[in-house]
């Protein structure tokens, strides 16, 4: 039995943020149809489970909907590779940057590295972000691409606050490195 | 296996960049940036990467038919009034407040404007105060307009538009929600020399108006106007000249800000 207030919660809480809830699924789907398919089934989920909606952020809690949902329908549709990764060895490697290569202090930091990211074309940030392992890729796309903070990323993500940030950061380092090494 | 002091350091850099350190931390980690070389370039290539991938990767827009697909999967009527189709308490508050307010040539005092209308006003002026008491006048602290305008986006129905006005000797600071009636209203804080001014933004404002200065209350001064169906209140204790002039700044600025 689904009231017409169900459906009015539906069209306040859901509704407003379907353009994200697409963007997200295109992320992780990788395919426009496909993500069609799976807003519709998130949402879906979401009508069904309006009531357990406390009321605090939409979007956040719209997304995680759509991001579980993508990821089932991933794995009925398709063998996924699930690349089983720690949170900190990039942030390890990272540290071998501070070696004695860099500028001395006070210089200006536009090494060509940093002129590379920011000459980056589209097609080529995009190639960087899909070749993310998922877990880094979401938390990428949801950081930086929709402006979620770090405790809405953890709430969608379900991991803590300090995994959003090592991913954040380790999601970012490859993308640098990926980008930075093109010359 | 917890991370070295240098390894937190550079996640303290995305953080930093992201808007997700408190002041206290955030001067802490600045310091060592400047002592630091490395951390200062990981943060221009955060920041570079940030940048490229906002200006270059805009959200693809959902296909046109999915929004009534979704809404008859779910057995709701098409043809979806867009958010509310009757206006808001809140939408009526904010242009009746400032007609008001606009059009009274005399005191503040004496304005005997709709109830409602003193409300948005009075609540208003409440939030700068309310800032100005607690130990910071922001919720999210950041001079990058980038960071700002997203850190809005699910806590008030409608992002503000976020201006850079830095080089004009107005620094953002950065925002806070303000509560006006029982809905939150996002309010942008910035700088001039020594005094703080709040910038609060509400979304209904039936036709434009220009820039007003109402007469002072309690020495805070307070200058409105509206553009394209938001009406904008700032308050500060800068001087009315000083205040004019921002509003004019953040009002002229081009749209692509």
């Amino acid at each position: 039995m689904t009231s017409d207030d169900d459906k009015a919660r539906f069209a306040t809480v859901v509704l407003p943020h379907l353009g994200d809830a697409y963007a997200l699924a295109r992320w992780i789907t990788g395919d426009r149809s496909d993500a069609e398919d799976v807003v519709q089934d998130a949402c879906l989920r979401a009508f069904r489970a309006i009531e357990t909606f406390g009321g605090s952020n939409a979007r956040a809690w719209t997304l995680t909907i759509v991001r579980n949902a993508a990821y089932t329908w991933m794995s009925k549709r398709r063998a996924m590779p699930m690349v089983a990764v720690g949170d900190l060895d990039d942030i390890e490697r990272a540290q071998s940057l501070k070696g004695a290569d860099g500028p001395g202090p006070g210089q200006a930091s536009q090494t060509p590295e940093t002129e590379l990211i920011a000459k980056a074309d589209a097609a080529q940030l995009q190639a960087a972000i899909a070749a993310l392992p998922p877990q880094f890729r979401d938390t990428l796309v949801l950081r930086d691409l929709h402006g979620l903070d770090y405790r809405e990323i953890a709430e969608v993500t379900g991991v803590p606050v300090g995994t959003v940030m090592s991913r954040l950061a380790r999601a970012r380092r490859r993308l640098i490195e990926a980008i930075g090494a093109k010359r | 296996m917890s991370p070295g002091p240098e390894q937190r350091d550079l996640l303290l850099v995305h953080a930093a960049v992201d808007g997700e350190l408190d002041p206290a931390n955030a001067v802490a980690l600045e310091e060592r940036i400047a002592a630091d070389p490395a951390l200062a370039e990981e943060r221009a290539r955060v920041e570079a990467l940030r940048s490229a991938l906002r200006e270059r990767l805009p959200p693809e827009p959902a296909p046109p038919g999915l929004r009534e697909r979704v809404r008859r999967a779910v057995g709701l009527a098409a043809a979806p009034p867009r958010f509310s189709s009757q206006p808001s308490w809140r939408a009526l508050a904010a242009s009746v407040a400032l007609a008001a307010v606009l059009s009274s040539g005399g005191t503040w005092y004496s304005l005997r404007a709709p109830p409602t209308g003193d409300a948005v006003a009075e609540a208003v002026l409440a939030g700068h105060l309310r800032g100005l008491m607690a130990p910071q006048p922001i919720d999210v602290a950041s001079s990058d307009r980038h960071t700002v305008k997203p850190w809005f986006n699910g806590r008030v129905p409608q992002s503000p538009r976020v201006i850079d006005l830095a080089s004009e000797g107005y620094p953002l600071v950065g925002g806070r929600i303000d509560v006006v009636g029982r809905s939150g209203v996002p309010t942008l804080v910035y700088r001039h020399r020594e005094h703080v001014i709040s910038l609060t933004a509400i979304a209904g404002a039936s036709r434009d108006q220009a820039i007003t200065t109402v007469p002072s209350i309690k020495g805070y001064n307070v200058v409105g106007w509206a553009v394209d169906g938001i009406s904008y209140w700032a308050v500060s204790d800068l001087g009315s000249g000083d205040l004019n002039r921002f509003a004019q700044l953040f009002r002229d600025a081009p749209p692509d800000q």
